[in-house]
């Protein structure tokens, strides 16, 4: 029985539960610290429609069924947060992902923003494309669609490797503004170079919250923000009784 | 009552109680098979083949997009469209050696040549680009963002390659480079690990108390 991941789902759980209940649809929102990479990116996004050109939304090779499905569904936000303003715009995304789960959930957001602006019979499911299920492969392919295609902005969210360099050099070429939010040290280690705009780590977790202000995004962020606090004070605790145990035995 | 059915009964049927009974089984694993945690760990085992059968004919769904999307790009003669051709001719051809009967000895052979000769040398060809486009990108920093991050970043990534190589009086190089992945670097790289497992705990749990829905309208 593994009692210490049990006991963090549940402390996160009664956090999140008892956060949902204090702050729900009353009092004031939630503060939480702007992050440069998401900042001002619906305007941005209206900006890179008004040229007449659309935006690249990489989700990356993670799926729904593996270990990265938690990033996969930050990702999915950011696609989520831009559809509607993308498509007001006249100038639909194009998403490209390396998983055919997320292939589903990906064209669904965007029937539902075609839907909600009243053009549904304009959705086209091959806006969202399913490109390879290996990471070099994808980042190939995603590269090609950033490189040939009337792309104006590009935006990598979710999960990569180093091979996320790929896209990014792409971008870099045609001298795209870049955004990028990603997990891995790898990815974040090539991502660094080609774009001040990065997400790093945890903040691919509050694409939601930032992009968006929606209450359930920000109350999750400030249970994770909460959490990291006692952890980092568990931490600190557990180090000082270690040093001053090991005091005592020396 | 409409909000019930739509909202959430579809929420906890399909994502709260197959996510919870999977949680507990990972949590209570291993136990004995009678026991009630041995329950979870046998149900778990049976709710995951299902999602891999579902993510199997997600991978069709996968291949019917590849289709239409450069079918769409052969037919309209779009930028690029002979790389399409060659893609989909590539895709029916890949096909072909694992739909051979069994009994035939050609099939091991074709399916392992596929990987062999065509997947594995192409995948490592464009592994190889990366590192071309690491260095474009680190000396692409140089030039558009001269901070004193970007010079501490390249300070580190010289240091750490070079202290890698094994150039004569440069061994003191080693040193340092060891010091930089296993002081700075690893405890960065865990404090990093341990934000994305809180984060991933938190959306875990918002998809479990059904407060993330990707697959409805709120």
């Amino acid at each position: 029985m593994n009692v210490g991941a049990i006991l963090l789902l549940i402390l996160s759980g009664l956090l999140l539960i008892a956060l949902h209940i204090l702050r729900r649809k009353k009092g004031p929102r939630p503060k939480i610290r702007p992050l440069p990479a998401f900042k001002d990116l619906r305007a941005e996004t209206g900006y890179a429609a008004e040229s007449g050109g659309a935006v690249h939304i990489a989700l990356g090779n993670g799926g729904l069924s593996g270990e990265d499905a938690a990033q996969s569904l930050a990702g999915l936000q950011v696609v989520k947060a831009l559809a509607d303003t993308a498509i007001s715009y006249g100038t639909p995304p194009i998403i490209t992902v390396g998983d055919p789960t997320l292939l589903i959930l990906a064209q669904d957001i965007l029937r539902r923003a075609y839907e909600r602006a009243g053009a549904a019979e304009s959705y086209d499911p091959s806006l969202v494309r399913f490109v390879a299920p290996s990471p070099v492969a994808y980042a190939a392919g995603a590269a090609y669609a950033v490189a040939s295609e009337n792309v104006t902005a590009s935006m990598m969210a979710g999960t990569f490797g180093t091979e996320v360099s790929l896209i990014a050099d792409a971008g870099a070429r045609r001298d795209l503004p870049q955004l990028a939010a990603a997990a891995d040290p790898r990815a974040l280690a090539a991502l660094y170079p080609a774009t001040d705009r990065l997400a790093v780590g945890e903040e691919l977790f509050a694409a939601g919250a930032q992009m968006t202000g929606d209450r359930r995004y920000l109350i999750g962020l400030l249970a994770q923000d909460v959490l990291r606090i006692i952890l980092v004070l568990a931490i600190l605790v557990a180090a000082g009784l270690a040093f001053l145990s090991s005091g005592r035995g020396g | 009552m409409s909000n019930l059915v739509r909202r959430w009964i579809p929420g906890l049927l399909f994502a709260t109680l197959p996510g919870l009974v999977v949680l507990l089984g990972y949590l209570f694993s291993p136990s004995p098979a009678g026991s009630l945690p041995g329950q979870f760990v046998k149900w778990r085992d049976i709710l995951i083949e299902w999602a891999v059968i579902v993510a199997a004919f997600a991978f069709l769904l996968g291949i019917f997009n590849i289709l239409r999307v450069h079918g769409n790009r052969i037919s309209r003669r779009q930028q690029g469209w002979p790389y399409s051709l060659v893609l989909l001719l590539a895709l029916v051809l890949a096909w072909v050696p694992p739909l051979l009967p069994a009994n035939i000895p050609a099939r091991d052979v074709a399916n392992r040549a596929v990987f062999d000769y065509v997947i594995a040398p192409l995948g490592a060809a464009l592994a190889a680009l990366v590192v071309f486009t690491l260095v474009l990108a680190a000396f692409r920093l140089l030039r558009v963002r001269r901070s004193a991050g970007a010079v501490l970043f390249l300070v580190v990534v010289a240091a750490v390659l070079l202290g890698s190589a094994p150039f004569t009086g440069l061994e003191w190089l080693a040193d340092v480079r060891d010091w930089i992945v296993n002081v700075p670097g690893m405890a960065g790289m865990r404090g990093l690990l341990l934000g994305v497992a809180l984060g991933t705990v938190i959306t875990a749990l918002r998809v479990l108390l059904t407060s993330e829905r990707p697959h409805t309208e709120s």
